[in-house]
């Protein structure tokens, strides 16, 4: 089936808390309106122009139930159409991809995306192992932390190169994170570092180590989505969403039998084929010029941009050992700092939508890449493997 | 002298900037103050107007207050509780009790002036108020504690937990239960005054635990919070967080797929149940077989030995949802390909943790390490009725 | 609303006190099957279903992303499945957007909830509340409904005795419908008897707890012919967000559902409710909500729900056909079940209860201890 959509939709602004690990200092609705005010500035409007309000985040990391209720306090869904809609990691880029279908149905013309976490108020280890079935694999599971993926790069391309390509991708990410000043965590990390850290970062499982893992971070971010003729009315810079897709896997992690006659479908190859492929994209690592990617962990950063980009061999190893995914390079990935550096989990995959959006609109700042962006990518990552991918634009070209 | 960083003569020089005129109304009368050790004061108050003087005639007062210096600067900012200090004797009135309690409205509270505190400054407070901030509710009946704080700031100290006292001494010692190492002192007092969290220090690699992690990760819980001396008597808001364990008692029903397979663990069998279109065996057994969309209502006895495919090497400690225990490390939760099953049928479980170091995983046709599992003598139709897979030698 | 989205299919199983033999994806998989059967959809990345759409709830589940577990019975591997954490009658509202944005042309919406699984209601409920205020104060939606029905009955005149009779015909007209909870046959008096569980409300007069799993198949209207012949329209869908804190709000506002409705009337193109509506289906959690809803989307006039059931209104208008909310549905999913009835009355196919000549129909729902937040679709054949 060839992409068509009933009408454009664009992104015309964008909000974001600064991110940490400590934001006592304000309440779920009062975080959330931080980024609600600062999107709502950014896009010129007042809250009377928003149509319908888009909420998410994981009920039980704070316990809270149905918590778009008390929310309504910081969001302004007062008097407003309001929905919930949630999927675990992905939520992020869910609200975004739900904002859009909102908006492109003629339901609603200004729709607003607000994903938040305040992970703080949790135990995120132990919300993310309550995802498993309380039958068997609850027992069994630690939240989101695998060696797995290590364990594979290794197995494939033996273990200094993994660890060092690991590494490598990890301390760009902070490079990055360094110059976004909204980032949780920003070190200072340096190259001359890679072998240090990568035999000397606890381990948590296998060689998934401390530093190569996200952060549990507090933030909210707020995106606001238009139709073509409001966005046209509204903004100078509206960034249009091309397209989008969202793939789900089973439950079950049956993905470990390592035998060359049963190969393992992987979602993110399925996802960036399918959405490539209805919009002819034959080429997506020319094609892009930003991507923000849903990397929980430097492992999973390095081997998914074979997956998303349809790379063989070890060409994505060489994409990050030639640096090439710093800002300044031919595929920058993350110019924001990712996941590793912030994970506010309910908003952290909006924030991947936001970011790209920020990229298209050379509104990035001091991480901003020097090159034009025309198309930009961003990825959700959560549950047991799921993927979802939006594509943005500059010009309505497609 | 110096109390909690305030000398006693820092209370008198302020009180002309702290005077209240509007609470000595009507008041005129003299006042004593023969604080041990740190010399007399006279306060001379008359039609809203004070005068202080520091002299040893005190003779012409209505009343005169008698303490040491701590008990005096502690009433003042707040660290002595001044009702008890009376009544305990420490702080005594001498002449008219009535006139005296007059002066109580006369000063606005003093606020300690604001210099700056060193590195050097805050790790010395640290480790100085270390012990009066211990836990012993929440402390194990024995730990060695060694903190070896780098820089030039720094040094080694080792706090010594034993039967609800702690002790601490500035030396290293060598056999610990848990040893914390920060590169840089500064690092640490961020992390201790709430700026910074531990875990990022430790990701970055500026900061190491040596030992038991559990008991590092729980020294928020045995030390209280330490309390910025700088922040005190400040008139911000406090912030509070509010700490609330929550839990809602649930039953969760098996069905009877999850039932069959359950129910069959309890006769020592692992059943699987394999997909009528592509033949894959699911472990535990499923209502579907996610990929065909289709019930999947054939079964199949499997294993129960195989062979291991891919074992977690798990060295972080995972609470335990239903318990909120957290479990010792490291531990193999491995994914095991049990006899009769193949692809990527495995079954998940845990390995017996003194046999992790030995697991090797499987690949294509080259066998991983042959497991069997270990049955629980007591079995409930639970996924530990199997305790865990050990070698099969 | 210039394109009309399609419902299908509906399946569901029997609303249950106590489903205790099966796990909810023993529920779904059933409805899962029901759909598949009637319409032979597939799941063809270019002309099946691409996106399956859940509603179920984290808290109730005790379970993060509850949809987690929900994939495999829903055919969601390597599909998209995106979940409504909220009242179910959103999911439809979302269905239709996912429909008529071009994204998707065939919606699997399917959700769960069995509230036998916890032990306290109270305590789920009561986490809806912020942790620092209403929380500790013990509020959960029992009491907060009865505050809300105290002074509601106050303002419409209602009483006990229009309670009593709204949970009598409940239970009588939920005799009629197969898929109904099945509870005792009641008298007036067995109600006004029934143990108190917050000063007004009675026992009887809020709904039990219930298990219940159900499917929809939805379409856009080009594709609708090879799902089937009989499909039913939805033609308007809207919601609205009320206050937070009870102090803010007036506990006996309709401030979100006037607007809702309001909304998705205007998107329906539709004027007079009263004439152009033939079926009404309110989610009424507790008895006095049936009245209260019923001025809200102005059925009856404001302050004047207890007049309206003694003149009839409860029959004249046709609402709650099905029994209601209060026979029995569980608390996330009533919005579900109120559109299941609109659908099979639309098409002639709601046996004993059936409306005769029902063109148009209205489902509504709410969520909230107060009713905060309102949603409101309307059905068309």
């Amino acid at each position: 089936m060839a992409h068509k959509k009933n009408r454009n939709v664009a992104i015309i602004g964008v909000g974001q808390t600064k991110h940490s690990s400590h934001r006592e200092d304000v309440n779920q609705p009062e975080m959330i309106h931080e980024a609600v005010s600062a999107a709502l500035k950014d896009a010129n409007l007042s809250i009377k122009d928003i149509d319908c309000i888009v909420h998410g985040n994981m009920e039980l990391f704070e316990m809270i139930h149905q918590p778009d209720l008390w929310h309504v306090l910081g969001t302004g869904a007062y008097g407003k159409d309001s929905i919930r809609i949630t999927t675990g990691g992905t939520v992020g880029t869910t609200l975004a991809c739900a904002s859009d279908n909102l908006v492109a149905s003629g339901m609603y013309d200004i729709v607003m995306a607000i994903g938040f976490e305040k992970l703080q108020e949790g135990h995120t280890t132990g919300g993310i192992t309550n995802m498993a079935d309380p039958l068997w694999f609850r027992n069994l599971q630690t939240g989101a932390l695998t060696g797995s993926t290590a364990y594979d790069v290794i197995q494939e391309f033996g273990e200094d190169r993994a660890k060092r390509a690991a590494m490598m991708y990890r301390i760009v990410m902070d490079k990055h994170a360094c110059l976004n000043p909204n980032a949780h965590r920003a070190f200072g990390l340096d190259f001359d570092q890679v072998e240090t850290l990568m035999n000397t970062s606890p381990q948590l499982v296998g060689e998934l180590r401390l530093i190569h893992m996200c952060s549990q971070s507090d933030g909210a971010c707020a995106v606001i989505f238009a139709c073509e003729k409001k966005a046209k009315e509204l903004s100078k810079k509206p960034v249009w969403i091309r397209d989008h897709i969202t793939i789900h896997r089973e439950e079950t992690f049956n993905i470990f039998g390592y035998h060359k006659d049963f190969p393992v479908l992987k979602t993110h190859k399925f996802a960036a084929e399918q959405l490539f492929k209805r919009n002819d994209i034959k080429n997506p690592l020319e094609y892009f010029d930003v991507f923000e990617m849903y990397d929980p962990a430097a492992w999973w950063g390095l081997d998914w941009l074979r997956d998303f980009f349809f790379l063989k061999g070890d060409e994505h190893l060489r994409l990050v050992e030639n640096k090439e995914i710093m800002i300044g390079g031919s595929m920058p990935i993350n110019p924001s700092g990712g996941v590793i550096a912030t994970n506010p989990i309910g908003a952290t995959a909006l924030l991947r939508v936001a970011e790209a959006a920020l990229q298209v609109r050379g509104d990035a700042g001091a991480h901003q890449i020097p090159k034009e962006v025309k198309h930009a990518l961003a990825s959700g990552f959560g549950g047991t493997m799921w993927t979802v991918l939006m594509m943005l634009e500059k010009e309505l070209s497609w | 002298m110096e109390y909690w960083g305030v000398k006693v003569e820092d209370i008198f020089d302020t009180m002309n900037d702290r005077f209240r005129p509007e609470g000595a109304k009507g008041v005129t009368a003299k006042f004593g103050y023969d604080i041990t050790g740190d010399g007399k004061w006279k306060i001379i108050v008359s039609e809203g107007l004070l005068e202080v003087i520091k002299t040893d005639d005190l003779s012409d007062c209505a009343a005169v207050m008698v303490c040491d210096g701590e008990t005096f600067v502690g009433i003042n900012i707040g660290k002595v509780d001044a009702a008890n200090a009376f009544t305990s004797g420490k702080v005594k009135i001498e002449g008219d009790f009535g006139q005296f309690g007059k002066t109580a409205k006369m000063f606005k509270k003093y606020v300690p002036k604001k210099a700056a505190m060193s590195t050097r400054d805050y790790i010395l407070d640290m480790f100085g108020t270390l012990v009066s901030r211990f836990q012993p509710q929440n402390a194990p009946q024995e730990a060695v504690i060694v903190y070896d704080i780098g820089g030039a700031d720094g040094g080694v100290w080792t706090a010594y937990i034993k039967d609800g006292k702690c002790e601490l001494k500035e030396e290293r010692a060598e056999k610990f239960t848990v040893k914390l190492e920060v590169q840089e002192a500064k690092d640490w007092v961020d992390v201790m005054l709430g700026k910074v969290d531990a875990f990022s220090l430790l990701s970055a690699g500026k900061a190491a635990i040596v030992g038991e992690t559990q008991l590092a990760l729980k020294l928020g819980e045995i030390f209280g919070k330490y309390q910025d001396p700088m922040a005190s008597g400040t008139p911000e808001q406090e912030l509070i967080v509010l700490k609330k364990i929550i839990s809602v008692d649930q039953k969760f029903s098996t069905g009877p797929v999850m039932g069959k397979f359950l129910n069959a663990l309890k006769e020592k069998k692992i059943l699987g149940n394999k997909c009528p279109k592509c033949g894959r065996i699911q472990l535990p057994a499923r209502e579907v077989c996610a990929e065909c969309r289709v019930r999947v209502d054939e079964w199949v006895e499997v294993g129960p030995k195989g062979q291991v495919r891919y074992m977690e090497y798990v060295y972080y400690a995972s609470p335990d949802p239903l318990t909120g225990e957290t479990r010792e490390t490291p531990y193999g939760m491995a994914n095991i390909l049990l006899d009769g099953c193949q692809g990527n049928d495995t079954f998940a479980h845990l390995i017996r943790r003194d046999q992790i170091d030995r697991i090797k995983g499987g690949k294509d046709d080259v066998s991983g390490t042959r497991v069997r599992p270990v049955w629980n003598e007591h079995r409930t139709g639970s996924i530990f009725d199997i305790k865990y897979f050990e070698i099969d030698e | 609303m210039q394109k009309r989205v399609a419902i299908c299919a509906v399946a569901q199983i029997k609303n249950d006190p106590n489903l205790w033999y099966a796990r909810f994806q023993n529920m779904l998989l059933e409805c899962f099957e029901g759909i598949m059967q009637q319409t032979k959809v597939s799941f063809d990345m270019e002309k099946g279903i691409r996106t399956v759409i859940t509603c179920s709830d984290d808290v109730w589940d005790a379970r993060t992303i509850s949809n987690n577990g929900m994939t495999d019975v829903v055919g969601a591997h390597f599909r998209g499945e995106e979940k409504m954490a909220q009242e179910s009658l959103n999911g439809l509202g979302y269905a239709i957007a996912s429909i008529l944005s071009g994204h998707d042309d065939v919606i699997l919406y399917m959700g769960h909830m069995k509230e036998s699984q916890t032990e306290s209601r109270n305590m789920c409920t009561n986490l809806a509340f912020d942790p620092f205020y209403c929380r500790p104060l013990g509020m959960d939606f029992v009491n907060v409904n009865a505050l809300q029905a105290r002074a509601y009955m106050e303002k419409s005149g209602v009483t006990e005795k229009h309670l009593a009779k709204i949970v009598v015909r409940s239970r009588q007209k939920a005799k009629g419908n197969p898929f109904a909870r099945e509870n005792e046959a009641i008298k007036e008096e067995d109600v006004m008897k029934s143990p108190l569980l917050a000063d007004p409300l009675r026992q009887l007069h809020y709904y039990p707890a219930t298990d219940w799993a159900f499917g929809m198949l939805l379409c856009s209207e080009e594709r609708v012919k090879e799902f089937t012949d009989k499909p039913v329209w939805i033609t308007g869908y809207a919601s609205c967000m009320d206050s937070y804190f009870l102090g803010d709000k007036d506990l006996t506002s309709n401030f979100s559902l006037k607007n809702a409705t309001e909304r998705a009337l205007k998107k329906a193109g539709i004027k007079d409710v009263k004439k152009d509506i033939q079926l009404f289906e309110l989610c009424d959690h507790a008895a006095y909500q049936l009245p209260m809803w019923a001025e809200g989307i102005g059925l009856a006039k404001e302050g004047n729900g207890g007049k309206w059931i003694d003149d009839g209104g409860m029959d004249e208008f046709n609402v709650n056909m099905s029994g209601g909310m209060l026979n029995g549905n569980p608390l996330l999913l009533g919005g579900a079940a109120r559109a299941i009835e609109c659908f099979y009355q639309l098409r002639g196919e709601a046996g004993k209860r059936q409306v005769k000549g029902a063109k148009r129909a209205l489902a509504q729902s709410t969520y909230g201890a107060a009713g905060q937040h309102q949603a409101v679709v309307i059905f068309e054949v």
